[in-house]
């Protein structure tokens, strides 16, 4: 029995647990080794559960000074190596950003989590909102790529936290987990199982010379190789622009060559990245795009709009960032009307219009606090449909 | 790989050479405190490939890119907040952290403080120019009063940081500093830092002659050191009579040391005895249970 | 629409432990194979504050896990009335302190106004209302089995509050057992 075994295994196979612990669990199976964080609601309890569970599979824990620190400390000890977490919300979210800039450009596989709570600025600490989509994408000045995950569940907080840092490892970027507070503090039953025999993915090691081992130069899958310090590779690592042999150049040739690399490792793995689930859409006429809280309303909507004879389908991206485009395309070939429901002034209705270009889409927005309920979003599909309808007769 | 201490300190054994020539402007104090370094490195036996350099954003932040072992060039301000991680996540490594002024003590003045408080093992090296070079010399937390510089063109009227009085009452358990004008004192002080065993600061009084110097009339780059002359002395003369007639009265050498525990050990200790509580929990309640299918 | 959805939300003031009697609640309802969700509301003040706790049962996934419709309502203090009123189902069944919450809102409501408070303070403390209530509602919703709550109990009581944590859900099953026999007052207030 491994260490993980003794702080995951002995427990019931059902359990009531929020989605900031099932972030801690699931974080943990991953083979996450670092947490440092900063005290902020409603993340903390991933921060106060990491604190006694890490020390007991020879892990780190550690409450930094700020929110800067934190992600600083998230990704030092990933440049050591060791899987690393950080978890916070919108304030910190603003504030760890040109760190996240730093990680994507040099590369540094980490996991921040956001819990999205209402904004802007302190905004409203124990309410949701969904006012982070835009910023989990374009935070961080400058190009650079990176993963968002949007779990609606507490079972899916666990799977998800799991696939950031396998996506982290694979493709050596930061990833966020983005979700709402209602998600978060929700206690839902779930199963578990036996996670101590998952199969995590490891981080690709520089081998061979040192001579011949160029720490930006990558193999066909667009990553390159990492060194880990201390096995004689001796690189340098730096936020400035570098060429392949990892340092700053002002080159106009290797500065393209590199970031361009970055900007494009992604799409090679698009395969495991992509994750988007969709419910009765093969004859809907009204298509729903929602995630977090308000996926979950419009997946009780559907039951009651069918009731009123309304065709309703939902696609929920699970990864939200880069967005399952052409999923998103084809599903919404054959809807009538597309409805975002979202609990903010407009954000992810934004790129769904952009990925249907010319098709209608309708938002459904607020950011009062108060999530958007099932009734309201059938009602909206309702009056969609009949308008839409109204406009083919014509 | 550990190049052979007993001999002689050849400072190429430690540089990327592949980097030079440097980016540094002639006279600048900086390549005498990476030096300086570098000696005190070899000195003291540390294996290059468990040494770690974590360095900010700045002219001190650029050293770390021609020292020929891990180095991480990080984000403005933050070098002590990775090297934090790095260093809780790898003990078995050697971490030093090379900084400025201006990197240390304004947008990183938070982990500064907190770095002496909480005692992790490192050794942080502030490069101490009393301006911010790089950018074209504005005014940074320790420049002198009434100098001139490119944001005071009347002079600066902010008093400044004493950068070692700051980390000492922070917590520091060891705190030094030693001009760049006498290089084997400062290699034996940073030599002390590389072995304190807890967080070392170590403020090392660095000359910008082209942008700083130039702007106040300094002089050239060796009447700017000779300056160090004047206004440094060694902490032992502290209380001698001469104190009203000196201009600066910043102290020298090593200035406090203290013995406090270390951090990612104390750490390390707390979770092992907490592992070894729930193993002794998990024995117990397995030797209670009987075993199946014994008779 | 094919549901077998039970909504339920414990409602008072922050300090009171309604978030942990529901918890206790949706462990005896997991063991017993349903699907929980349990969620709450709550202000910056950490005591003294409007404070809910609602839980979403299903046999299948809970879909949305917030309260839309409620069947049950337990009201520990008169501040949670106005966020709860609105969202009763007709023919939701109220639960009200005697003490804390002597006046309902008019309306077609079955209610119990019970002495969840008082019975806690003769029991010893005022901070078993919770449990006496989570007995109380036990009884008159029947929603799972009794054995099945106490060991919910005793799971997530410290051990130098377990006897008074069982005796406090004993009293609340014998008020919500007379309650059944005595008919339920419509909520006249």
């Amino acid at each position: 029995m491994n260490a993980v075994d003794t702080a995951l295994a002995p427990k019931p196979a059902v359990r009531l647990i929020s989605g900031n612990h099932a972030c801690a669990l699931g974080a943990l199976a991953a083979g996450c080794r670092f947490f440092a964080g900063y005290p902020i609601t409603p993340s903390s309890e991933i921060a106060e559960r990491l604190s006694r569970l890490l020390p007991e599979v020879d892990g780190v824990f550690v409450q930094m000074e700020d929110e800067i620190a934190s992600i600083a400390a998230v990704i030092g000890a990933s440049m050591g190596g060791v899987k690393a977490l950080t978890a916070t919300s919108g304030p910190g979210f603003s504030l760890k950003q040109e760190n996240i800039g730093y990680a994507a450009g040099a590369e540094i596989p980490c996991v921040i989590v956001n819990v999205m709570r209402g904004g802007p600025s302190t905004g409203m600490p124990t309410r949701p909102a969904q006012g982070d989509i835009m910023q989990a994408r374009w935070g961080s000045h400058g190009d650079y790529p990176i993963v968002v995950l949007a779990p609606a569940s507490v079972r899916e907080i666990y799977d998800e936290t799991m696939r950031a840092f396998d996506l982290a490892e694979t493709c050596r970027t930061p990833v966020v987990l983005l979700y709402d507070q209602v998600i978060a503090q929700l206690a839902e039953t779930v199963e578990l199982g036996d996670t101590s025999d998952l199969a995590r993915t490891e981080r690709k090691w520089a081998s061979g010379p040192r001579a011949a081992y160029q720490p930006y130069a990558a193999d066909e899958d667009g990553i390159p190789a990492m060194s880990r310090p201390g096995a004689g590779y001796r690189v340098h690592t730096t936020g400035l622009n570098h060429a392949e042999n990892g340092f700053p150049t002002q080159n106009p040739e290797a500065v393209a060559r590199n970031l361009g690399r970055l900007l494009t490792k992604l799409d090679r793995h698009r395969d495991a990245i992509d994750s988007w689930q969709t419910i009765n859409c093969d004859d809907a006429e009204v298509l729903i795009v929602a995630i977090g809280i308000s996926a979950r309303a419009a997946t009780r909507a559907l039951d009651i709009a069918r009731a009123r004879g309304v065709r309703a389908g939902l696609f929920r991206p699970i990864t939200l960032w880069p967005f399952p485009e052409t999923a998103l395309r084809e599903v919404a070939a054959r809807a009538r009307a597309v409805l975002v429901p979202e609990m903010n002034a407009g954000q992810l209705s934004l790129e769904v219009e952009r990925i249907l270009g010319g098709k209608r889409v309708e938002g459904m927005h607020r950011f009062n606090g108060e999530p958007i309920t099932p009734a309201e979003i059938a009602a909206r599909a309702e009056s969609l449909a009949k308008a839409a309808l109204a406009k083919e007769t014509r | 790989m550990i190049v052979d201490s007993a001999a002689a300190f050849d400072v190429r054994d430690y540089l990327r050479q592949e980097m030079m020539p440097h980016f540094l402007c002639p006279g600048c104090g900086h390549g005498i405190a990476l030096r300086a370094l570098l000696w005190a490195i070899h000195e003291q036996g540390i294996d290059k490939d468990t040494l770690a350099v974590v360095s900010g954003i700045g002219c001190a932040g650029r050293l770390s890119a021609y020292i020929d072992a891990n180095t991480f060039h990080v984000t403005h301000g933050r070098p002590l907040a990775y090297a934090t991680g790095l260093a809780l996540a790898r003990p078995d490594l050697h971490v030093v952290v090379i900084t400025g002024d201006g990197d240390c003590l304004a947008i990183g003045g938070n982990h500064l403080i907190h770095a002496c408080r909480r005692n992790l093992k490192l050794t942080c090296l502030m490069l101490n120019n009393e301006v911010y070079g790089m950018t074209g010399g504005q005014v940074s937390p320790t420049t002198s009063e009434s100098r001139l510089t490119s944001t005071t063109p009347h002079g600066n009227a902010e008093p400044r940081f004493d950068a070692c009085a700051l980390a000492a009452a922070a917590g520091a358990s060891f705190v030094g500093r030693e001009g760049t004008r006498h290089v084997p004192k400062l290699k034996e002080l940073i030599r002390s830092g590389l072995v304190h065993p807890g967080f070392a600061f170590v403020e090392v009084l660095s000359d910008c002659t082209e942008i700083f110097g130039r702007k106040n009339e300094l002089g050239s780059s060796p009447e700017m050191m000779l300056r160090q002359k004047s206004e440094l002395r060694p902490s032992a003369y502290r209380d001698t009579v001469d104190t009203p007639f000196r201009s600066n009265d910043l102290p020298t050498g090593i200035l406090t040391k203290t013995e406090r525990p270390e951090y990612g050990a104390a750490y390390r200790k707390a979770a092992a005895a907490q592992r070894a509580s729930m193993a002794k929990a998990s024995a117990a309640k397995s030797a209670a249970a009987p075993a199946k299918g014994t008779p | 629409m094919r549901d077998s959805r039970v909504e339920i939300r414990i409602g008072g003031t922050g300090g009171q432990g309604l978030i942990l009697c529901a918890k206790m609640l949706a462990d005896a309802l997991a063991a017993a194979g349903k699907h929980v969700a349990q969620s709450q509301t709550y202000e910056p003040t950490s005591r003294g504050g409007y404070c809910n706790s609602d839980l979403v049962i299903s046999d299948g996934e809970v879909d949305f896990p917030l309260a839309t419709a409620l069947d049950w309502l337990v009201l520990l203090d008169r501040l949670a009335i106005r966020p709860s009123w609105p969202l009763l189902k007709p023919g939701a069944l109220v639960i009200a302190d005697t003490r804390l919450c002597p006046d309902l809102p008019e309306g077609d409501r079955r209610a119990h106004h019970l002495p969840l408070s008082r019975t806690a303070i003769e029991l010893g403390s005022e901070r078993v209302a919770n449990i006496v209530a989570l007995g109380a509602l036990a009884a008159l919703a029947e929603i799972c089995e009794r054995r099945a709550l106490e060991q919910a109990v005793r799971a997530d009581t410290p051990r130098s509050f377990l006897d008074l944590n069982l005796d406090a859900l004993a009293a609340g099953y014998r008020l919500g057992e007379q309650a059944i026999t005595a008919p339920s007052s419509t909520s006249a207030g």
